[in-house]
């Protein structure tokens, strides 16, 4: 025989109860003790489990529906038994056994509900019951990240109160604003007894879409990781000086003159100098790490490139090895990996360069202070070339175009002495260069 | 021995800052080298109300018979008028000094003069007596401005409103240079009293940062009752009794028995060794950031030494944001919701902004404005009598930004707009709430719902 499932009541002083899920579905068995549905009042939420066997087969409410104790709301039975007789709003016949199975005692008045706040999970569903749900929003509550203390961190009614609780008090218009505008407050406010003001919301109201907040990609979280930690682990300095670039622009004229000659930069051809400079300098083509210096036999040489998806360091292994046409090549394949993100990761490796080199000449730079790739020693910054005057002889005077070199290095490895030395080799290197194309 | 904070001026800056410090155990020692009150209480707020009351007492007296009152033969004293402000002044003043005893105020009768800031403290030197403190307040108030206008240093016929407080008789005719909140409230007593009163104002209208509407609608009422405006007039020259004011370049002259000079007000920065500490000035003010402390540690400022509001209400609560930050309560000053009345006949009052202000700022507002007949008590009680009370809330979310009222008893209303401010509520707050009746604050809540009419 077809029996009715009811609402029960939940102490004398509860006349409805909020519904909150059918935990089986309309055609399916359902066993003894097990769960069958969730209710919950103002205080608690519960779970009522099946009386009997049978299989569910009709159900009258559904999720936030308000149902009155002890009004039917679905029907337990055998497939095929005719449940016309039930429908919803019918209270039992007053012989109806009505069993007041308390699943869950209710939360005592006085309990305190510890707000416990949590970050949101992206995708994440909420678990909330309507009631929660609806006052969340009536009084712009950020539900979603407020841990549930009902059955499976559901958050209930009592959860939105205690974190409303626990807020600075916030006048009627900074509700309305921070439910609008999203706007959450931080603290005590400016307003009657710390009452917190529109004013005090995350942002003015004016400004609110002002800005965004988005997620940093991956590679910007590594970029500023490496960065911050290379100042605070190093003792970096930046020594500047000034190469005569005459020849070296000479050289530009001639090789783009010249038909069928590979397209070498002033940036190929700077980097070729630094090569050179470094093969004399074993100090400065190396690691510090710490208690020991890792001296590199080979120039494995590192080129900051800017893409759009932020700052990469490509290395050039065995670079002294290449003619300034393999240089040329090797450089714009690295490049062009970077930009289309081909490029094999391994070659991003701070550890795999033995020095780096950082040429903003190209944007007019005239000065700047590089950061170093720990573990490397130092980086070399190449800047614009700017007319600068200069004795051509006899005490005379002319404008002679210069191009600026900007080495920081780590004074826990190099020794000023040496870093300058360094620094003017490739100044001597750029003005006397010679390569063979 | 060492307090903890020492107060100079005794206004209602001042006092109101001693009794709230002392009330919370604090040792305070309080400086007046005049009566304690201040100007409010001495020559400002407090007899000026006193004598406006009489005004207006005679004034119904004279309208009586609209309500079916005849009274005749009827006249006042002046003198009487005179002595029963100087009655309630010492009154008031009175009240002042016991409270000062029951919080255990030492209230020092004499001139201080501030000598250091050392080690110690601050250092007060008055009559004679040595005084440190760590923290020190300035409540030193302002003076009436007399410009530098020729013929008018020197001449006793040009009165500001301590002397005209002190007048003997009554002037056959008064003319008003400034027609400010000072300006027209003297005016509307001599007026209601039958001396000639004529009005020199060299803005467009008067009552500045009041609702314009509302206060030309002021100026019509009493240019009927027979006070003469000169708007957009320049005084240019005082010759004894006669004073010369230049409109849209024409020159004309006026005479007046007596001459007031209500032009604005000056805060008192010297004469009490401010000089001594280095304070900062700003616009002839003291310099205070919103906690009301100056650019020297352990030295605040609160009411007009500041500069630019210039009332008693604000004049208090700008001491009790120094006790409460004193005494551990984290508090700040906040302008936006500070009330403005005009104690004429019919009163003016308004907070928040105006029209012109949110125009000004750029804010995006909606108004309401009903007539004060919308309010049943307000018919009953003004025989023949208009006014106005006009709302101006937020755009988008209602909130109240500014109400202002013109008729009796607007200044004992406005309050309830103040809360409204100073809560941030919003038009389905302001619906929610209970006005009693019948009373003409009913004007206030009749206006709110006009919104969604």
């Amino acid at each position: 025989m077809a029996t009715p499932i009811i609402m029960p009541r939940q102490g004398q002083s509860v006349e409805s109860c909020i519904f909150t899920e059918w935990t089986k579905e309309v055609g399916e068995e359902v066993k003894k003790g097990e769960a069958l549905f969730a209710y919950e009042t103002d205080k608690a939420s519960f779970e009522q489990e099946a009386e009997e066997d049978g299989v569910l087969l009709a159900v009258f409410c559904e999720e936030g529906d308000e149902v009155p104790v002890l009004q039917t709301i679905g029907v337990i039975g055998q497939p095929g038994e005719n449940i016309d007789e039930f429908s919803a709003g019918t209270a039992p016949a007053a012989d109806a056994e009505v069993k007041e199975e308390v699943e869950e005692k209710p939360a005592e008045e006085k309990e305190e509900v510890k707000v416990v706040l949590k970050e949101k999970a992206e995708g994440e569903k909420v678990k909330i019951s309507p009631r929660a749900k609806n006052l969340a929003e009536k009084d712009a509550v950020p539900y979603e990240s407020i841990e549930g203390s009902g059955p499976g961190g559901r958050v209930i009614e009592r959860d939105v109160k205690a974190y409303e609780a626990s807020q600075p008090k916030m006048s009627p218009l900074a509700k309305e604003v921070a439910k609008a505008e999203g706007l959450e407050a931080t603290g005590a406010g400016s307003g009657l007894a710390g009452t917190v003001k529109a004013s005090d919301l995350g942002t003015n109201p004016v400004y609110a879409d002002d800005f965004e907040i988005k997620k940093m990609p991956h590679i910007r979280k590594l970029i500023a990781k490496a960065m911050h930690q290379s100042l605070q682990n190093s003792a970096q300095l930046t020594h500047h000086l000034g190469a005569d670039a005459r020849r070296l622009l000479a050289l530009r004229k001639e090789v783009k003159a010249k038909e069928g000659a590979p397209n070498i930069t002033l940036n190929d051809m700077v980097c070729f100098a630094v090569i050179k400079a470094l093969k004399q300098f074993p100090d400065v083509n190396a690691h510090f790490l710490g208690d020991s210096v890792k001296y590199f036999n080979k120039v494995h040489l590192g080129l900051a490139v800017d893409t759009d998806r932020g700052l990469m360091v490509p290395v050039i292994k065995n670079a002294d090895d290449l003619s300034i046409t393999g240089l040329c090549n090797q450089f714009k394949e690295v490049a062009d990996a970077c930009r289309t993100g081909s490029i094999d990761p391994e070659l991003l490796s701070s550890e795999a360069a033995s020095f780096t080199v950082s040429n903003l000449g190209n944007y007019g730079v005239e000065m700047f202070t590089p950061v170093i790739n720990l573990p490397q020693v130092a980086i070399l910054g190449v800047n614009t070339i700017v007319p600068r005057p200069k004795d051509i002889g006899d005490g005379v005077y002319g404008f002679v175009p210069y191009m600026g070199l900007s080495l920081t290095y780590d004074h826990q490895a190099l020794d000023g002495g040496m870093a300058t030395r360094f620094v003017k080799q490739v100044a001597i290197e750029i003005e006397n260069l010679t390569f063979d194309y | 021995m060492k307090y903890d904070l020492a107060i100079i001026g005794a206004g209602p800056g001042g006092y109101v800052a001693a009794e709230r410090a002392g009330a919370k155990g604090l040792k305070v020692v309080l400086f007046e080298k005049k009566e304690l009150g201040g100007v409010c209480l001495n020559e400002g707020c407090i007899p000026t109300k006193t004598l406006l009351y009489g005004a207006k007492i005679y004034d119904s007296a004279k309208s009586g018979s609209k309500y079916g009152v005849e009274a005749n033969d009827l006249s006042f004293s002046f003198d009487k008028m005179m002595a029963r402000k100087n009655k309630v002044v010492k009154k008031l003043v009175g009240g002042v000094g016991m409270k000062m005893k029951q919080f255990k105020v030492d209230v020092v009768n004499d001139a201080a003069m501030i000598q250091q800031r050392s080690a110690e403290g601050i250092e007060i030197e008055a009559g004679g007596n040595a005084y440190t403190a760590t923290n020190l307040m300035i409540c030193t108030g302002s003076e009436a401005f007399v410009p530098p206008i020729p013929g008018v240093q020197g001449n006793e016929n040009i009165l500001t409103n301590r002397e005209i407080l002190q007048l003997k008789e009554q002037p056959k005719s008064l003319v008003i240079i400034g027609g400010g909140v000072i300006g027209m409230e003297f005016a509307s007593f001599f007026n209601s009293l039958g001396t000639k009163v004529t009005i020199v104002e060299m803005l467009d209208e008067i009552l500045t940062g009041m609702d314009k509407g509302q206060s030309a609608m002021l100026r019509q009422m009493y240019a009927k009752k027979g006070i003469e405006f000169n708007l957009s007039s320049k005084v240019t020259k005082v010759d004894g009794t006669k004073v010369t004011y230049e409109k849209d370049g024409k020159t004309t002259e006026i005479e007046g028995d007596k001459i007031l000079m209500s032009v604005g007000r000056k805060p008192v920065t010297t004469g009490f060794g401010l000089e001594n500490l280095g304070v900062e000035l700003f616009k002839g003010g003291i310099k205070v950031d919103e906690k009301m402390r100056t650019n020297i540690p352990n030295v605040y400022a609160a009411g007009d030494v500041t500069g630019f509001s210039l009332l008693a209400h604000t004049a208090s609560r700008e001491g009790e944001v120094v006790v409460n930050n004193l005494s551990g309560r984290p508090d700040k000053m906040r302008y936006n919701a500070i009330p403005g009345v005009v104690y004429t006949n019919p009163e003016i009052s308004g907070v928040g902004l105006t029209e012109e202000t949110a125009k000004a700022k750029g804010i995006d507002y909606k108004i309401a404005e009903l007539p004060m007949a919308y309010a049943g008590r307000f018919v009953a009680e003004n025989e023949g009598g208009s006014g106005s009370c006009k709302v101006l809330v937020g755009a988008k979310y209602g909130e109240v930004l500014g109400v202002h009222m013109i008729g009796n008893p607007s200044s004992e209303m406005i309050y309830g707009a103040c809360m409204a401010i100073e809560a941030e509520m919003t038009l389905k707050e302001m619906e929610e709430v209970v006005f009693p009746h019948p009373t003409v604050s009913e004007i206030f809540k009749e206006t709110v719902f006009s919104f969604g009419h």
